[in-house]
């Protein structure tokens, strides 16, 4: 005991003289961590001081212009937008880019399973496949909307948000929700699958019973990348729309007309719109996460 | 439990199974003819096509050549599914998302029974299997031994004709094997089920199986009861895996009144020559079991070795004496019960044995 006392009230005794020389790596660390934590949160300022922006100036009052400084506060533009004619404008649009946007996800959910599963099981030509379905996310989405759109018209078939404009959507939100799924698979025990099937389950039983509850998380994620992929399309939307805008195609096209805060207004309330469905999605989540982990005892 | 033909029916027959991944062969031939209620263990180093064979028996994959038998009916080409079996695996492949009791239903609710029933069969299991308080828990808040409980009844509580299980204890702590090893040979012999037991650990195998069957290269090199395996391994093979052998290899020479004379490095020995007929001069191997080796010999044993202990260890109910030979290599010298060491290290000693303890190898 005596020795172990003894052996513990040297060692202290060592360590300063070595700190005066260079910085011990606790206090090291410490610099670094505050370094890092300050150029994430110069990151996220960027990344959200426009939007606060914009969402700050739509609450400025009547005579308010569309720069600083703000001519006092009022909700008048909201007001302006629910009453005036404006909103008339946008209520189909938002309408459609809503409606649009759910059909993407779970278009997406659907092909991004299934793709996901396909190129689990491995076959002939699963590589080339793999990067065909990624070239959705490489290509230039103006070049494709608009080859879509030419194609479309050599055919002789009518452009339209619910049909062409759906399915150039589809090609962008669809290789988000398979890299997600794939990340999920990636993760998953096949063995699950095997035990199932050795108990008597069929394929498609073990797939609902075994597989998909275990990646619903990750298929949460695939719908959520479908929503807000396809909710704020621009590019891919211009060509191939046809007459009945979406809302970003009327967003921009009032933009070209003139600029009030009432556009401010629009992006403010399309924007809490996303976060709501974010919202939901993510407290669905939570609600599947909970039910797959373990109870506790 | 059903009396009469049913005794005589086989529970599994293989019949020439054959497995390729491009150009690896997996499963090579296998053939195997399993009786009912027998407790069959599969042994051989990783990568020796056991655990293969275990997968074309329960359908998850399908064997290129080969027809797979299941209580005398053909099922090669059947879904796992439609198969009379269950299977175990190493690390239990629990669903993490259903309840223990959940899980263990899983199998009769596919199989279509009312739910009264189910909820009383499991029950019972739960009961039997002594995990009646864990019914509402899921596996990720289990301990390893329990999992391999609830694993084990969710596989058995269908009961079906073949239960597979793939390195069943492998994830368990050592000291829960022994335990656990007992506890499931005389589930085993109660339930009537077979067992087809697939392992590396010799020890499991030779302690739990009716018949064991070595595999190497996606072969079967021998198959049997422990008994006959331990006491007469066919191959060289058998006798460098299976633990305790000492393994010789010669040029075989003439046969004098049942003994074929061998020559090695370290001498020339009799073996009794049993069936054997290749020409003299033909390269042959033979073994001795540790145990069967003789200490300070006398002169009816004519199979004699001079050998230096190179190291002594202890098994606990064996004390092994590693000898060192004249050619560089080893000899191993049991002796039983917990007794001091017979030689101390670097001594330099006689030893021998019978000619008919030794066994000559298959070609």
């Amino acid at each position: 005991m005596t020795q172990v006392t003894i052996a513990k009230a040297e060692a202290p005794a060592a360590a300063p003289r070595r700190a005066v020389r260079r910085l011990d790596h606790r206090t090291r660390s410490r610099i670094t961590a505050w370094m890092l934590g300050g150029i994430t949160l110069l990151f996220l300022l960027y990344q959200w001081l426009p939007i606060l922006t914009l969402g700050l100036l739509s609450f400025s009052g009547p005579t308010g212009g569309t720069t600083f400084p703000m001519n006092g506060v009022s909700l008048h533009w909201y007001r302006e937008l629910w009453d005036a004619s404006i909103m008339n404008d946008f209520k189909p649009p938002l309408a459609r880019s809503f409606l649009l946007a759910l059909a993407c996800s779970a278009t997406t959910v659907v092909l991004a399973v299934m793709a996901a599963q396909a190129v689990r099981g491995r076959f002939r030509g699963n590589g080339l496949f793999f990067y065909l379905l990624l070239l959705g996310i490489m290509a230039p989405g103006i070049l494709v909307g608009f080859g879509f759109a030419l194609l479309m018209r050599l055919m002789g078939i009518e452009l339209s948000w619910d049909t062409t404009a759906f399915v150039t959507h589809v090609t962008w939100t669809l290789p988000f929700g398979f890299l997600t799924m794939l990340a999920v698979f990636n993760r998953f025990d096949a063995r699950l699958e095997e035990a199932a099937l050795t108990l008597g389950a069929s394929r498609l039983t073990t797939f609902r019973r075994v597989t998909l509850p275990i990646v619903l998380p990750g298929v949460m994620g695939a719908g959520l990348f479908g929503f807000s992929l396809s909710y704020d399309e621009y590019p891919r939307s211009l060509f191939t729309t046809g007459a009945d805008l979406t809302l970003p195609l009327a967003v921009m096209a009032q933009l070209d007309r003139q600029l009030t805060p009432e556009l401010y207004a629009i992006g403010t309330t399309t924007t809490a719109f996303s976060f709501i469905a974010i919202g939901i999605f993510t407290f669905a989540f939570w609600v599947l996460r909970r039910r797959v982990q373990a109870r506790k005892p | 439990m059903p009396e009469g033909p049913l005794l005589t029916q086989l529970d599994l027959e293989l019949r020439g199974i054959r497995k390729r991944y491009g150009s690896f062969t997996a499963v090579d031939g296998v053939s195997l003819e399993v009786g009912k209620g027998q407790f069959v263990c599969l042994l051989g180093p990783s990568g020796c096509g056991k655990t293969t064979t275990l997968r074309c028996i329960a359908g998850l994959e399908e064997p290129d050549d080969g027809d797979i038998l299941i209580g005398g009916r053909e099922v090669t080409g059947d879904p796992p599914w439609k198969r009379d079996i269950a299977m175990m695996f190493q690390d239990f492949a629990l669903f993490p998302h259903m309840s223990v009791a959940k899980q263990i239903g899983f199998g009769l609710e596919m199989q279509g029974r009312p739910r009264a029933e189910i909820e009383a069969r499991v029950r019972e299991v739960l009961a039997s299997f002594e995990i009646l308080p864990l019914a509402d828990r899921r596996p990720a808040s289990l301990s390893g031994g329990q999992k391999q409980r609830v694993a084990l009844a969710r596989a058995m509580v269908t009961e079906p004709r073949i239960l597979l299980l793939d390195e069943p204890i492998g994830a368990l702590d050592y000291s829960l094997r022994e335990t656990v090893m007992l506890e499931l040979k005389l589930l085993q012999q109660r339930s009537g089920i077979s067992f087809i037991w697939v392992t590396h650990d010799q020890n499991e195998a030779f302690s739990l199986g009716d018949l064991v069957v070595v595999m190497n290269h996606a072969r079967i090199e021998q198959q049997g009861p422990p008994e006959e395996i331990l006491a007469r391994p066919r191959t060289p093979f058998v006798a460098g895996f299976v633990q305790g052998n000492n393994v010789f290899r010669g040029k075989a020479g003439a046969i004098e009144a049942g003994l074929l004379r061998i020559v090695t490095e370290v001498g020339e020995f009799l073996v009794p020559a049993g069936a054997h007929t290749a020409a003299p001069g033909a390269l042959v191997s033979f073994s001795v079991r540790a145990e069967r080796i003789i200490d300070q010999p006398d002169a009816a044993v004519r199979n004699r070795v001079t050998g230096r202990c190179t190291a002594v260890e202890f098994f606990g109910a064996v004390r092994r004496h590693v000898l060192e030979l004249a050619d560089g290599s080893l000899l191993k010298y049991d002796q039983f019960g917990a007794l001091a060491p017979r030689f101390v290290t670097g001594q330099v000693v006689d030893l021998g044995w019978r000619a008919e303890d030794a066994v000559l190898h298959a070609p």
